[in-house]
C-alpha cells in the first residue's frame, strides 16, 4: 500500500494530525484518506476485540432532515427507518439510522463502495423534495468507531446512559452527552465483535479523541485502523 | 524497631499476611506491621493505643470502632490529613502522625485545657466571640489552632481521580448477612445486581462477630452466603467502595479508590447495619474503652490482642459473644458487668458462665481509672439503683481493656438521605424505621433484625420484594419475617452521669452529659435545635455514636416521650469525601476550527471564545501590540486573512424561509432578492438585542445566516423554540461546524480571491457589496460573501469543514507573493470599531433595545411582528434613558479609556464606554460610550471618569470614523 | 439526581435538559395591552400543582413539554410540542403595512 500525506488532499480529517502522530499509514478511499493502520495491522485486529479507537470521518455520510424528510428517502428506496433512534442496515452494506420523526442519518460500510451518497446528493433538490433538507453530515460530524469488549465499560466513564450489551441493542442508538459534548452513538458491532459508532460535532473531534484515549487506557486501548475493523467485520461473515 | 507483642497466632479469616512485614513510622518512630494491617491495628500489635488528641480538651483517644466509625483515628500522614487510622491500610515507608496536639501526642502541651473544661461550656463560643465587632477575627486563628484538625500539605503531588456511571436493576448497600441474601435472591429473580460493600471483603458482622459459643455459626453462614455470592454471575461486587448518599431516583455516588461512581440503580435495598453504641459513664473516652465489636475486628481481622486484662460492659448476649472471643485470644476477663438485674440464659452466656469469669449484674461502670498518660488503667464499678443512677462505687477491677455490647443503633444515613425516618421503638429500646420512600427496602439490623438467622431471613425478602418491585418473576411470596425489633438487644439507658462530669455523650465535640444538660436549660429542647447549638453529632462521626444518648438526655430533661424527641436527620456525605472525587476527571469542552493547528504554526497567542479557541494575534505575547498594529495596517492597505468558523451558520430553508426570518429578525427579508445578503438584528422577546449577522439569500427558500460566536448554539434553540409553536414550513439547520469560513480582507482581496476562485466573477458590477455567490474557490465548494465586518473590500468564504485549512492554505498561498497577513481577533476588533459596528454583548447589555443601540435603522416597522418588536414599541412610548454613541477624545494625547469607565455628569454615572481604543488608521483613540439622550449630538461633550478617579473629556463623533462614505468596503 | 423522560430519547438525566418556564400562548401582538403583553414576557403563574413547562433535550435540540408537579417535583408526562401547538400561527398585517 502506498503511504499518503493527510495534508495532500482538499479534505482532511478532523483528527488527522492526531493520526499521524500514532503513526498512521493512510489510504484512499475516494475524496478522503482513511487511517489504514497503525504498522501491524495484524496486532491492530487484536486490539480492536479488546478496546480500539478508529477514525472513519473520511468516510461517506449523509442527512436529511424535515417533516418530509423520512417519506423522500423511502421513495429513494431506503429501507426500515421506522423507530426513532434506530440503525436499519440496507442490502448496499450502509446503515439508515432514525435520529427523530424528522431527521434520517445514513452512515457508509467500512469499503464505501455504496453509491447511494452520490446518488442521493444529486437527485436532492430543495424545490422537489418536499419537506427534506439535506444535511452535510460529512463535515458538520466527526465519526469515530470504539471497538472491543471493554466499549461499554470504557463509555461509561463518559457517558450516562446504559450502553452495556444486553441494554443497549444491536442497531440502538442514544443521542446524548459524552464527556459534555453532545454526540450520536450507535451500537455497530463489527462481525461478533462489539462496537459503537461516534459522531459529533466536527470542530470538537480533537477533544474528543483525547477523551477517548484517555478514558481507553485503563484497558489498554489504543488507536486502530480501518483495516483491523474490516478484519472484525470479515470474521463474522466467514 | 520492634516485635509486634499483641500479634496472637493466625485466625480464621484473617486479613493480614503474616509473610510480609511492612514498615511504616508513627510520630517518628518506626513500626513493623503486616500487609493487611491497617494504622491502628499495626500500632495496636505493638501496644500503641493513643491515636489522636480530641478535639476541645486535647484528651488521649483511641480507637472506638475499629470500622472507620469515629473520629478519634483520624491521623495525619505526609500527603493528606485526616486519615482513618482504623481502615487505611499500611504501606512500606508511611509516616504517620498524630494530630490536634502541641509538643508530642504522648504529652500535649494543650492537655491543660481538661482542666479548665468547665470554662468552656456548652455554646462557648457563641458566647464568647461575638463581641465586640472583630472579636472573632482576633480570636479565630487561636482556636483554630487548637481545635483544629490535620493540615493540608500543599505540596501533594496531583493524582489521577476520575468518574463513572454506573447502572443496576437492583443496588444492595452493604454484604452483611442481610445484604448477601438480598443480592442473592435478586439476581435469582434474574436481575443485574451490585453489592457494594464499605469493607475490603464481603460479610459485615459475619466476618468478626461471634453468634454461638464455640463462635462456627458465623463462619459457616459466612462461607455459604459468600460462595453463593461470588458464584452468581448477575451480581458485580463493589468492595472497598462507600455509597455517600441516596439521591433523587435512586441516584448513587459510590467512592472506590480514586473513582466516584455514580449509580443508578431501579430498586435499593438497604443493608447498611447497625452501629454498636457506647456507654456514658465518667473517662468512657479513655484509650482501651473500646466496642465490643472493635476488639472482635481487632481478634479476628488482623490477629491482634486488644488488650491484657479486660471487662465487658454488656446488656445483651453479644457482650457475652465478646467475652469468648476474648478468653479465647488469651485474654484475662476480670469481668462481666451486666446493666441487666437477671442476665436471661443463652447459649453464649451460659458458655461464659461455664468458663468462671465473673459476672456482675445490675452493675455499671462508674468510672474509668487513667494512667498520667491518660491511658485505660482500670474501672470502678457500681450497683444500680434506678435510671442512671448508682449507689457508690464498691467494685475496682484492673484492666487495661474496656469493651462496650450494650445495643446498637441504625445506620439509617442513607435512609434518611432518601427522605426515610427513624423513630424510637419502645420494644427495640432503639431508634427503628418508621418510612422508607419507594424504591428502598431497609433490611437486616438497620430494620430491626438483630438476631442472625432473623437478618439473613429478611435480607432474602427484601430482594424478593426488590424482584417484585421490578416485576420480575415471582420466586413465592416473599417470607414475613418475625423477631425484628425484639427486645433484649439493647438497653434501653447505659447512661450514668457523674457528678465530676467527663461523662462523653459525644467524642468528637467532646460534650458531656452536663453539656447537653445546660444546653436544654438555656431553652434548645429540640432535638435539632439542640445539635446545632452544643454541635452534638456534628463531627466526622456524624452522630453515630450520639444521636441516641442525646435523644436519651433529652427525652430525661424535658419529660417528653422518645417517640416524640425523634432523631435528628442525616444528610450527605455519608462519610468524609475528596475535593478530588467530587472534581474528577473534569471535562472542559474545546471547539477548534479546521485551520486551528496553521493558526499555532504561525505563532497565534489564542484566546477562548465561547468554547472555540481563535487567535488574539499572531506573534509572541511582548509584541502584543505592534502585531496587532501590523495586522490592522496589512488590512487596510493590503489584505489579511482572519479564521471565521466560529461565527454560526445556519440554514434556513423552506417555502416559510423569509416569513421565518422576518419573525426572528429585526428587519425585512420578503423582498430580499437571491444572491443578496442583508444585516440580521435578533432580539429577545423583552426587545433587548441579542445576537447579529447576515442572512444571505441562495434561494427563494434558502437563507444562510451567520451568527456570533458565542450566540449560535442559543439562537439555533431560539428559532426552534419558537418554531415549535408558530409551525412555519420552514426547516433551522445548525450548520455552525458544518462549514469553515474565512474572511479575506483589504483592498487587494479581489486580486488574491482570483488567483482561486475559477468559476465566480469577482468584477465590482458582477459581485457587488452585499452580494452573495455559491462556487468554487480553489476547487473546494464556497459560499462567498461579499460583506464588510471590518470596513474594506473584503469577502466572506464558507467552505466545508473538512476542506478548511486547505482553502486556509490556498489563500495564503495565493497572498503570499502581496505578502497577505493572517490577522487575529485583536486585529478584527479594531477594524470593526473604526467602523462603528457594535459587538452584541460588549455594546449592548440585557437592556440594549435597538433604538438605544441607534440601531433603528435596522427595525422595519411595517411587519406585523418580530421578536421583541412588541416590547420595543412599549418602551418607546417613554423617553430613551442613554443612547449608544461614537467618541473621540478631546486630548490627543490622552490614552484611551478602558470598558466600563463610567459617563459623568454632575457628579452623577448618566453611562459608560463599551469600546476603545487607539486607531493606528486615524491617529487617534476612538470609542463607543452610552450617553444621555440630550448628549449624542455629533460635537457634544462628555466626561469619563478613568482609572484613579481622574476625568477626562469626550466628543460625540457620527461613527464610521473610518470612510464615513464605506467607499472602499463598496469599491 | 432526577431523570426526565424524554419523548424522543426515553428516559435521560436531567442534566441533559434545559427548562425555559411555562407554556403560556403569545397573545396577539396586535391586540394586547403593553400591561398584558409585559405580563406574558415577565410573569409567571408559579402556581403548586402541576406545571406546564418547555423543556429542551440539549443534545437533540428538541423542544418538549413537560407536565410537572410543583409540590412532589414529580414530572408526570412528557409529550412533543406538536400535541399543544398543532396549527401554523399567523399575525395579521399592521395596516398600511407590507410583508
Amino acid at each position: 500500500m502506498r503511504t499518503l500525506d493527510p495534508a495532500q488532499f482538499a479534505r482532511r480529517s478532523f483528527v488527522y494530525r492526531r493520526l499521524v502522530g500514532h503513526g498512521a499509514v493512510f489510504a484512499d478511499m475516494g475524496g478522503g484518506v482513511v487511517a489504514e493502520h497503525f504498522g501491524a495491522a495484524e496486532a491492530e485486529a487484536v486490539s480492536a476485540t479488546r478496546l480500539g479507537l478508529a477514525d472513519l470521518s473520511p468516510l461517506p455520510r449523509i442527512g436529511f432532515k424535515g417533516r418530509g424528510a423520512l417519506a423522500w428517502l423511502s421513495g429513494q428506496g431506503v429501507r426500515g427507518l421506522a423507530e426513532d433512534n434506530r440503525a436499519d442496515r440496507q442490502t448496499d452494506g450502509t446503515r439508515a439510522a432514525r435520529l427523530a420523526p424528522t431527521e434520517a442519518l445514513i452512515l457508509s460500510d467500512l469499503t464505501a463502495t455504496s453509491r447511494i451518497f452520490e446518488r442521493l446528493t444529486t437527485t436532492w433538490r430543495l424545490e422537489t423534495a418536499s419537506q427534506c433538507y439535506l444535511l452535510p453530515r460529512g463535515d458538520s460530524h466527526y465519526w469515530l468507531h470504539i471497538s472491543g469488549e471493554h466499549a461499554a465499560a470504557m463509555f461509561a466513564k463518559l457517558c450516562g446512559v446504559d450502553l452495556r450489551p444486553d441494554r443497549f441493542a444491536a442497531g440502538a442508538i442514544a443521542q446524548t452527552s459524552i464527556a459534555r459534548s453532545n454526540a450520536i452513538v450507535i451500537r455497530s458491532d463489527q462481525g461478533s465483535t462489539l462496537g459503537f459508532d461516534l459522531l459529533g460535532d466536527s470542530a470538537s473531534a480533537d477533544y474528543m479523541w483525547g477523551c477517548l484515549l484517555d478514558a481507553m487506557a485503563e484497558f489498554g486501548g489504543r488507536p486502530v485502523g480501518r483495516a483491523a475493523l474490516m478484519r472484525l467485520a470479515d470474521g463474522a461473515s466467514r | 524497631m520492634k516485635r509486634a507483642p499483641f500479634r496472637l497466632p493466625a485466625q480464621i479469616g484473617e486479613r493480614i499476611d503474616r509473610s510480609r512485614t511492612v514498615s511504616f513510622s508513627f510520630e517518628g518512630r518506626t513500626y513493623d506491621g503486616l500487609a493487611g494491617d491497617t494504622i491502628a491495628s499495626a500500632l495496636a500489635s505493638h501496644g500503641v493505643r493513643v491515636l489522636s488528641r480530641s478535639f476541645k480538651y486535647h484528651r488521649p483517644r483511641g480507637a472506638l470502632t475499629m470500622a472507620g466509625q469515629d473520629a478519634n483515628t483520624l491521623v495525619q500522614l505526609t500527603e493528606e490529613p485526616n486519615v482513618l487510622a482504623d481502615t487505611t491500610p499500611i504501606t512500606g515507608g508511611l509516616e504517620v502522625r498524630g494530630q490536634n496536639y502541641s509538643g508530642s501526642l504522648a504529652w500535649d502541651r494543650d492537655a491543660w485545657l481538661n482542666a479548665v473544661g468547665r470554662f468552656l461550656p456548652v455554646g462557648f463560643y457563641y458566647k464568647a466571640f461575638y463581641k465586640p465587632l472583630g472579636a472573632w477575627r482576633r480570636w479565630e486563628p487561636v482556636i483554630r489552632a487548637r481545635a483544629g484538625l490535620g493540615e493540608v500539605n500543599l505540596d501533594t503531588a496531583h493524582r489521577y481521580y476520575d468518574k463513572a456511571y454506573g447502572f443496576s436493576d437492583v443496588a444492595v448497600i452493604g454484604a452483611g448477612p442481610a445484604g448477601l441474601s438480598a443480592a442473592l435472591e435478586a439476581a435469582r429473580a434474574g436481575l443485574d445486581v451490585l453489592l457494594v460493600e464499605e469493607n475490603p471483603v464481603l460479610g459485615g458482622s459475619l466476618t468478626y462477630a461471634r453468634f454461638d459459643a464455640d463462635g462456627a455459626l458465623g463462619r459457616q453462614r459466612l462461607a455459604e452466603l459468600a460462595s453463593a455470592v461470588r458464584a452468581e454471575s448477575r451480581i458485580t461486587v463493589m468492595t472497598g467502595a462507600v455509597c455517600q448518599g441516596l439521591l433523587t431516583e435512586n441516584w448513587l455516588p459510590i467512592i472506590q479508590g480514586n473513582r466516584l461512581h455514580k449509580v443508578r440503580a431501579r430498586q435499593v435495598v438497604l443493608a447498611t447495619g447497625s452501629v454498636e453504641q457506647p456507654v456514658v459513664f465518667r473517662n468512657n473516652d479513655a484509650p482501651g474503652v473500646m466496642q465490643g465489636s472493635a476488639a472482635q475486628r481487632l481478634i479476628r481481622h488482623y490477629g491482634v490482642r486488644p488488650g491484657r486484662r479486660a471487662v465487658v460492659v454488656t446488656g445483651n448476649a453479644d457482650g457475652y459473644g465478646v467475652a469468648l472471643d476474648l478468653l479465647d485470644a488469651g485474654i484475662e476477663v476480670a469481668g462481666i458487668l451486666d446493666l441487666r438485674a437477671t442476665p436471661p440464659h443463652e447459649e453464649r452466656t451460659d458458655a461464659v458462665r461455664a468458663r468462671n469469669v465473673a459476672i456482675y449484674p445490675r452493675y455499671a461502670p462508674w468510672e474509668a481509672r487513667r494512667s498520667a498518660r491518660g491511658i485505660l488503667k482500670g474501672l470502678s464499678a457500681a450497683p444500680i439503683v434506678g435510671h442512671g443512677k448508682c449507689e457508690p462505687a464498691d467494685v475496682r477491677l484492673e484492666c487495661d481493656l474496656l469493651c462496650m455490647s450494650i445495643g446498637y443503633a441504625p445506620t439509617a444515613q442513607l435512609l434518611h438521605y432518601a427522605g426515610g425516618s427513624v423513630v424510637y421503638d419502645r420494644a427495640a429500646a432503639t431508634f427503628a424505621i418508621k418510612s422508607a420512600p419507594a424504591g428502598v427496602i431497609p433490611a437486616g439490623s438497620l430494620d430491626g433484625a438483630y438476631d442472625l438467622e432473623t437478618a439473613i431471613a429478611d435480607g432474602r425478602r427484601a430482594g424478593m420484594q426488590a424482584a417484585a418491585g421490578l416485576g420480575a418473576p415471582s420466586r413465592g411470596e416473599p417470607p414475613a419475617v418475625r423477631g425484628k425489633n425484639a427486645s433484649g438487644w439493647n438497653h434501653p439507658w447505659p447512661i450514668f452521669p457523674h457528678p465530676r462530669g467527663k461523662d462523653f455523650v459525644d467524642f468528637d465535640e467532646d460534650l458531656q452529659v452536663k453539656d447537653i444538660r445546660n444546653a436544654i436549660a438555656e431553652g434548645y429542647d429540640h432535638i435539632e435545635l439542640l445539635k446545632r447549638f452544643s454541635t452534638a453529632g456534628m463531627g466526622p462521626s456524624q452522630g453515630r455514636h450520639t444521636a441516641l444518648s442525646l435523644a436519651r438526655i433529652t427525652a430525661e430533661a424535658t419529660g417528653r416521650e422518645l417517640e416524640i424527641i425523634g432523631a435528628t436527620t442525616a444528610r450527605p456525605p455519608y462519610s468524609a469525601e475528596k475535593f478530588g472525587h467530587l472534581a474528577g476527571r473534569g471535562f472542559e469542552p474545546v471547539r477548534l476550527s479546521a485551520m486551528h493547528h496553521r493558526h499555532l504554526e504561525a505563532g497565534a497567542e489564542m484566546m477562548p471564545a465561547g468554547l472555540w479557541l481563535r487567535p488574539a494575534y499572531y506573534g509572541p505575547k511582548d509584541r502584543r501590540e505592534a502585531a496587532i498594529r501590523e495586522e490592522v495596517e496589512a488590512v487596510r492597505a493590503n489584505v489579511g486573512l482572519i479564521d471565521v468558523s466560529t461565527l454560526g451558520g445556519l440554514d434556513v430553508r423552506g417555502p416559510d424561509a423569509a416569513e421565518f426570518l422576518n419573525r426572528m429578525y429585526t428587519f425585512a427579508y420578503a423582498n430580499q432578492q437571491v444572491g443578496r445578503a442583508r444585516y440580521v438584528l435578533m432580539c429577545d422577546q423583552t426587545g433587548a438585542i441579542i445576537d447579529d449577522g447576515v442572512a444571505c439569500r441562495f434561494h427563494d427558500w434558502h437563507f444562510y445566516v451567520t451568527a456570533t460566536t458565542g450566540g449560535a448554539d442559543r439562537v439555533y434553540q431560539t428559532m426552534l423554540w419558537h418554531n415549535a409553536q408558530w409551525r412555519l414550513d420552514v426547516d433551522i439547520t445548525n450548520a455552525t461546524a458544518a462549514y469553515a469560513g474565512v474572511n479575506l480582507a483589504g483592498p487587494r482581496s479581489r486580486e488574491v480571491l482570483a488567483k482561486l476562485a475559477t468559476d465566480v466573477d469577482l468584477s465590482a458590477p458582477a459581485f457587488p457589496y452585499m452580494g452573495v455567490r455559491m462556487g468554487t474557490v480553489a476547487g473546494i465548494p464556497a459560499r462567498l460573501l461579499r460583506v464588510g465586518f471590518v470596513g474594506e473590500l473584503g469577502y466572506e468564504i464558507h467552505v466545508p469543514a473538512s476542506a478548511g485549512e486547505a482553502l486556509w492554505d490556498a489563500l495564503l498561498w495565493a497572498g503570499a507573493p502581496l505578502g497577505i497577513k493572517p490577522f487575529g481577533v485583536e486585529a478584527q476588533r479594531l477594524l470593526r470599531l473604526e467602523k462603528g459596528h457594535i459587538i452584541v454583548g460588549q455594546d449592548t447589555d440585557g437592556e440594549t433595545h435597538p433604538y438605544m443601540a441607534d440601531m433603528g435603522w435596522a427595525i422595519a416597522k411595517k411587519k406585523p411582528f418580530f421578536v421583541g418588536a412588541r416590547a420595543i414599541e412599549a418602551q418607546m412610548k417613554r423617553p430613551l434613558q442613554r443612547k449608544l454613541v461614537g467618541f473621540t477624545l478631546v486630548d490627543p494625547a490622552e490614552p484611551p479609556p478602558e470598558e466600563c469607565h463610567l459617563v459623568i455628569r454632575e457628579g452623577a454615572i448618566v453611562g459608560r464606554v463599551t469600546s476603545a481604543a487607539f486607531s493606528p488608521s486615524l491617529s487617534r483613540v476612538i470609542g463607543l460610550a452610552f450617553v444621555p439622550p440630550e448628549q449624542t449630538e455629533p460635537g457634544a461633550r462628555f466626561s469619563i471618569k478613568v482609572a484613579g478617579g481622574r476625568m477626562i473629556e469626550a466628543q460625540v463623533v457620527k461613527p464610521p470614523f473610518l470612510d464615513p462614505n464605506n467607499a472602499r468596503q463598496e469599491g | 439526581m432526577k431523570i426526565m423522560p424524554c419523548p424522543l430519547n426515553g428516559p435521560r438525566n436531567i442534566t441533559e435538559f434545559a427548562c425555559a418556564g411555562e407554556v403560556r400562548v403569545m397573545p396577539d401582538p396586535a391586540a394586547a395591552s403593553d400591561a398584558a403583553w409585559a405580563d406574558y414576557v415577565f410573569m409567571e403563574t408559579n402556581g403548586a400543582g402541576i406545571v406546564r413547562e418547555w423543556w429542551c433535550h440539549l443534545p437533540t435540540s428538541y423542544w418538549f413539554i413537560a407536565e410537572r408537579n410543583t409540590v412532589t417535583d414529580e414530572i408526570v408526562h412528557t409529550y412533543p410540542a406538536g400535541d399543544v401547538f398543532s396549527a401554523r400561527r399567523d399575525f395579521a398585517p399592521k395596516p398600511g403595512g407590507g410583508a
